[in-house]
C-alpha cells in the first residue's frame, strides 16, 4: 500500500528536534517513484516484487497489521519509543516494508524518558509540535491508540463525525481539546412506564376529581375571600320541579349534539371520531382555522352573503346561517328568525319542550351519509319518526363524492317515510311541521313563509351549508334548526316567538311569502363534488427529509477485501494531481488513483452542497397555498 | 526476551494475553494479529464497546514476559472490515488542520501560567502569541508577567478593556 512509504525526511518546521535516522531509509526509498506510474513495488502484499525484500512473509497476518495500520490513519496515536519517551500525533503514515517506522503529523512530546520524567508536562506544552516526526523501526517500542473505529460501521460513524468537525461550528473552536464522538441520536419512543404519570393525566380531569380547591387554600393561606356569583354572569336559574325536567332535557340536546357526526373535521377531531384512512387530509386541513371551503353549490344567489357572515360572526355560524338562508330565500327579508332560533338553542333549558320535536330522534347517520335535520311533525307526535332533509355537506374528504343529496319529505299526517335514496328535493307542506307542537296551522304558515319552492330551499339550505364561512357542522346546524323551532313552545308562533324569546331588530318573516307546494317534477339537487380546499401542494414535500444526505458517505466506501491480494494490484498508485483538495502538500504516495480521485474532488464539493440543501427541505409544510 | 513465545502468538489470535515490556509498561489485552515480519504484536484492549477499540501496537521484542490469560476468538469480524481511504484521508486532513489551529495557540517557551492567561483571553478576545507578548487584537500588548500593569499599547479603550479582562483573570486564579 502506498501509504506506507516513508518518503524522504523534511526538515521540521518548528524548532524541535527531530528523530531523522530514517534518512538512510529514505535514501533507499528514494528509488522509487512515489508519483510514478502503478508499479507494485509499493505494495507490500501482492508478492511485490520490486523492492519487498520480504519474501514469503504470512499473507494474513502482514495483511490485518497493514489494515490495522491504515485504519490508524489521522488517529492521534501515542508512540512510545526505546528510551521511554512518548510522542502524541497524528498518525500519517508508517513503513511496513520490512521493519515498522512511523510518521506522525503534528507532534510533540508528552512524556521524555531520558530525564526520567524529570521535565513538567506543562513545559513541554510549551514548545510547539513538530509538523513531522519520523520514528525509526528501531526506536518504535509500541504505538497506542484509543477509540479506533475498526469494523465497517465504525468508519462510517466516523466519517461523519468527522465531517462534522470539518464544518468548523463554535464548539469546535472554542474547545482546545478534543469533544466527544457525537452520539447516536434516537427517535424518543414513549416508554411503557412513562405513561402511567398519574399527575400528568389527571391534570385536567373534572374539577370535582381534585382534592384541592384553590379558593379554600386562598382563603385558608391569605384570607382571601371570593365574592364570585355566578349570578352576576349567568341568567339567574329558577330552580323549581320544572327544572329537572328542563335540565334532563338540556343535557339530552347536548348528548345529542355532541354525539353527532359531523363533517367537520375539527368537530369531528373534538368529539373524538376517528378519519378515515382515503381522507386526503394533511395538517392544514386538520388543524387550521383557517377555512378554505370552496362554495361549488353552483348557486349564485348571493343575497344576504352579508347576513350570513353576521350570523356568523354572532352565532359561530352553523345554525344561524342555515335558519338564516331558509327564512331568507323563502321569506325575500330579512328575518331574525336565524338569529333567534340559534339564539333560542341557547335556551333551550329554558324553553323546553312540550316539544316533540326536541323528543324526536335524531338519526345519526354515518359519516358517509349526509346529514340529517331532523324536523317534527306535529301531527304525528305520536310518531317519533324524524323525518329528515339530508343535504349534501360539504366536506373536504373525498369520501362524500358518491354522496348525493337526498331529501326527505317530512309529510306531516302521512305514512313518514324516510327513504335515504329518494331525491326529491323539497319539503312537504306537511314539512312545514318543522317546529313542533300545537298550531300546526301557525306553523305551517310559518313553513310555508318558510319553504318557498322546493327548490329555494334546497337550494338555500344547500347554499346555506355550502357557503357558510365555517365549515361547521350541518347537522349541527340543522339540529339546532330543527331544535330551535322546537324549542320554542307555546302556540301561535310568530315568526319572533317561534323561534325564541330573543328578538331582533330583524324583520319578522315575510307575511307575503307564498305558501309551500310540493313540486314534485323538482330536480333532486345534486352538488358536484370538490374537495374542500385544494391540497396544499407541498404535502409531501413538507414531509420529505433529504435521506440522500445522508447516503453519499457511503458511497465513498470502498470495500477492501484483506487478503485479496488483486485488489490492491488494481489500485494506482498515481499520485493524481486532480485530487487537489484533499491532497496533503507532502510527496508521500497516497492511493489516489483515478478512481478516487475523482470520488475526492466530490467529497469535498459536496460537503459544501449539503448546505444549501438543508433550508429548503425538512421546514415545516407551507401553510398557506395561494 | 521471550523471543520464541512471541513468535507462537502469530497462531493465537484472539488469545488474551498479559504483557510487561521492557520499559515497564504491563497491560492485557487481546491479540489481534502479528505480524512475524516486523514483529509487531497488535492487541485490543479494554471490552469491546462497538466499533471503536483501543488498539495497541507493539513491538515485541520488548515484552519482557507475558501470560496467557485465555483465548476466545477472533475480535475483528471479517466481513466487516473495509477500508474507506478517502475519508482516512479527510479525517487525517481534518485532523491535521486541528492540531495547526491548536499549535498556534500555544506560545513557545511561555510558562504556563502564561499560557493559562492566554486561554483566558482568547475566550473573549482575539489573541495570537508573538513570541512571548500575547497579542490581543493586534493592537494590545500584554508582556510577562501578564498583569494588569502590563498591558500596553492600543487604543484607550481597547488597552482597557484588555487591562479589565487581565485584571479578573488575576483574580480567579
Amino acid at each position: 500500500m502506498s501509504l506506507q512509504q516513508v518518503v524522504q525526511p523534511r526538515p521540521s518546521a518548528n524548532g524541535f528536534g527531530r528523530r531523522r535516522v530514517e534518512r538512510e531509509m529514505g535514501s533507499r526509498l528514494d528509488s522509487k517513484p512515489h508519483s510514478g506510474k502503478s508499479n507494485p513495488n509499493s505494495f507490500t502484499i501482492a508478492g511485490a516484487p520490486n523492492g519487498s525484500k520480504v519474501g514469503g512473509y504470512e499473507s494474513p497476518s502482514r495483511d490485518w497489521l497493514i489494515y490495522l495500520t491504515t485504519c490508524l490513519i489521522g488517529h492521534h496515536v501515542e508512540v512510545q519509543v526505546k528510551n521511554g519517551s512518548s510522542f502524541s500525533g497524528i498518525f500519517h503514515a508508517t513503513n511496513a516494508e520490512k521493519d515498522y517506522g512511523v510518521i506522525l503529523k503534528m507532534a510533540r512530546l508528552i512524556k521524555d524518558g531520558s530525564f526520567r520524567g524529570q521535565k513538567s508536562l506543562s513545559e513541554s506544552i510549551g514548545k510547539p509540535p513538530s509538523k513531522t516526526l519520523i520514528i525509526p523501526a528501531k526506536e518504535l517500542v509500541q504505538i497506542i491508540a484509543k477509540g479506533v473505529p475498526l469494523s465497517g460501521d465504525g468508519l462510517a460513524n466516523g466519517l461523519q463525525c468527522e465531517k462534522r468537525k470539518d464544518i468548523m461550528i463554535d464548539s469546535l473552536i472554542s474547545h482546545s481539546h478534543h469533544v466527544d464522538v457525537q452520539r447516536e441520536l434516537e427517535r424518543w419512543t414513549p416508554v411503557e412506564d412513562d405513561l402511567q404519570l398519574p399527575e400528568l393525566e389527571n391534570i385536567f380531569d373534572n374539577p370535582w376529581n381534585r382534592n384541592w380547591d384553590q379558593f379554600e387554600t386562598n382563603e385558608a393561606l391569605f384570607g382571601v375571600k371570593s365574592t364570585f356569583d355566578e349570578e352576576l354572569y349567568t341568567t339567574k336559574l329558577e330552580r323549581g320541579p320544572k327544572m329537572r325536567e328542563l335540565e334532563r332535557e338540556a343535557s339530552r340536546i347536548a348528548r345529542e349534539i355532541e354525539g353527532e357526526e359531523t363533517l367537520d373535521l375539527h368537530l369531528a377531531e373534538e368529539r373524538g371520531f376517528c378519519f378515515h384512512e382515503d381522507f386526503d387530509i394533511d395538517e392544514e386541513t386538520r388543524f387550521s382555522s383557517v377555512f378554505r371551503g370552496v362554495d361549488d353549490s353552483g348557486y349564485e344567489e348571493s343575497e344576504d352573503t352579508t347576513l350570513d357572515s353576521r350570523n356568523t360572526e354572532t352565532f359561530g355560524g352553523s345554525s344561524g346561517t342555515v335558519i338564516s338562508r331558509s327564512f331568507s330565500d323563502v321569506a325575500r327579508g330579512r328575518t331574525d328568525g336565524a338569529q333567534a332560533s340559534s339564539s333560542s338553542l341557547s335556551m333551550d333549558e329554558a324553553q323546553s319542550s312540550q316539544s316533540i320535536a326536541s323528543k324526536d330522534l335524531h338519526r345519526l347517520s354515518s359519516i358517509d351519509h349526509a346529514k340529517q335535520l331532523t324536523s317534527d311533525c306535529v301531527s304525528k307526535s305520536g310518531k317519533s319518526r324524524m323525518h329528515e332533509n339530508q343535504f349534501r355537506e360539504q366536506h373536504g374528504g373525498k369520501s362524500y363524492s358518491t354522496e348525493s343529496t337526498e331529501r326527505k319529505i317530512c309529510r306531516v299526517g302521512e305514512e313518514t317515510q324516510t327513504s335515504k335514496s329518494e331525491d326529491k328535493v323539497g319539503l312537504s307542506p306537511s314539512a312545514t311541521a318543522f317546529a313542533p307542537s300545537s298550531s300546526v296551522s301557525s306553523k305551517g304558515q310559518e313553513n310555508a313563509s318558510l319553504v318557498g319552492s322546493s327548490d329555494s330551499i334546497g337550494a338555500g339550505t344547500i347554499k346555506a351549508v355550502n357557503s357558510r364561512g365555517r365549515s361547521g357542522s350541518s347537522t349541527s346546524s340543522t339540529s339546532e334548526f330543527v331544535a330551535a323551532p322546537s324549542a320554542s313552545s307555546g302556540p301561535g308562533l310568530s315568526p319572533s316567538s317561534s323561534v325564541g324569546s330573543l328578538s331582533s331588530e330583524k324583520s319578522s318573516l315575510n307575511p307575503n311569502a307564498k305558501e309551500f307546494k310540493l313540486n314534485p317534477n323538482a330536480k333532486s339537487f345534486m352538488p358536484s363534488q370538490t374537495p374542500l380546499r385544494p391540497p396544499s401542494p407541498v404535502s409531501e414535500g413538507s414531509f420529505y427529509f433529504p435521506a440522500n444526505v445522508s447516503a453519499v458517505p457511503h458511497m465513498h466506501t470502498v470495500p477492501v477485501g484483506i487478503g485479496i491480494a488483486p485488489s490492491f494490484g488494481h489500485q494506482p498508485v498515481i499520485y493524481n494531481p486532480q485530487a487537489t483538495p484533499v491532497q496533503s502538500p507532502q510527496p508521500y504516495v497516497h492511493p489516489n488513483g483515478p478512481l478516487y480521485g475523482q470520488q475526492m474532488i466530490l467529497g469535498h464539493p459536496r460537503q459544501v452542497l449539503y448546505m444549501p440543501s438543508y433550508p429548503q427541505a425538512s421546514f415545516g409544510p407551507a401553510k398557506l397555498p395561494p | 526476551m521471550a523471543m520464541d513465545a512471541s513468535y507462537g502468538d502469530e497462531f493465537a489470535v484472539g488469545c488474551f494475553i498479559s504483557i510487561k515490556t521492557a520499559l515497564g509498561d504491563e497491560f492485557e489485552g487481546q491479540i489481534i494479529s502479528f505480524d512475524r515480519l516486523s514483529n509487531m504484536l497488535v492487541l485490543q484492549e479494554g471490552s469491546k464497546t462497538g466499533p471503536r477499540r483501543n488498539i495497541r501496537l507493539l513491538q515485541a521484542n520488548y515484552i519482557k514476559e507475558f501470560t496467557i490469560l485465555g483465548q476466545a476468538e477472533d475480535p475483528l469480524d471479517l466481513k466487516k472490515c473495509y477500508l474507506d481511504l478517502a475519508s482516512l484521508q479527510a479525517r487525517e486532513e481534518a485532523a491535521i488542520r486541528q492540531a495547526e489551529m491548536e499549535a498556534e495557540r500555544i506560545g513557545v517557551g511561555v510558562t504556563s501560567d502564561a499560557q493559562r492567561i492566554f486561554d483566558a483571553l482568547s475566550k473573549t478576545l482575539p489573541v495570537h502569541w508573538d513570541k512571548t507578548v500575547i497579542m490581543v487584537m493586534s493592537e494590545v500588548r500584554v508582556c510577562s508577567p501578564y498583569l494588569p500593569e502590563n498591558v500596553t499599547g492600543g487604543t484607550p479603550a481597547a488597552n482597557d478593556r484588555v487591562k479589565k479582562v487581565v485584571m479578573h483573570i488575576d483574580t480567579r486564579i
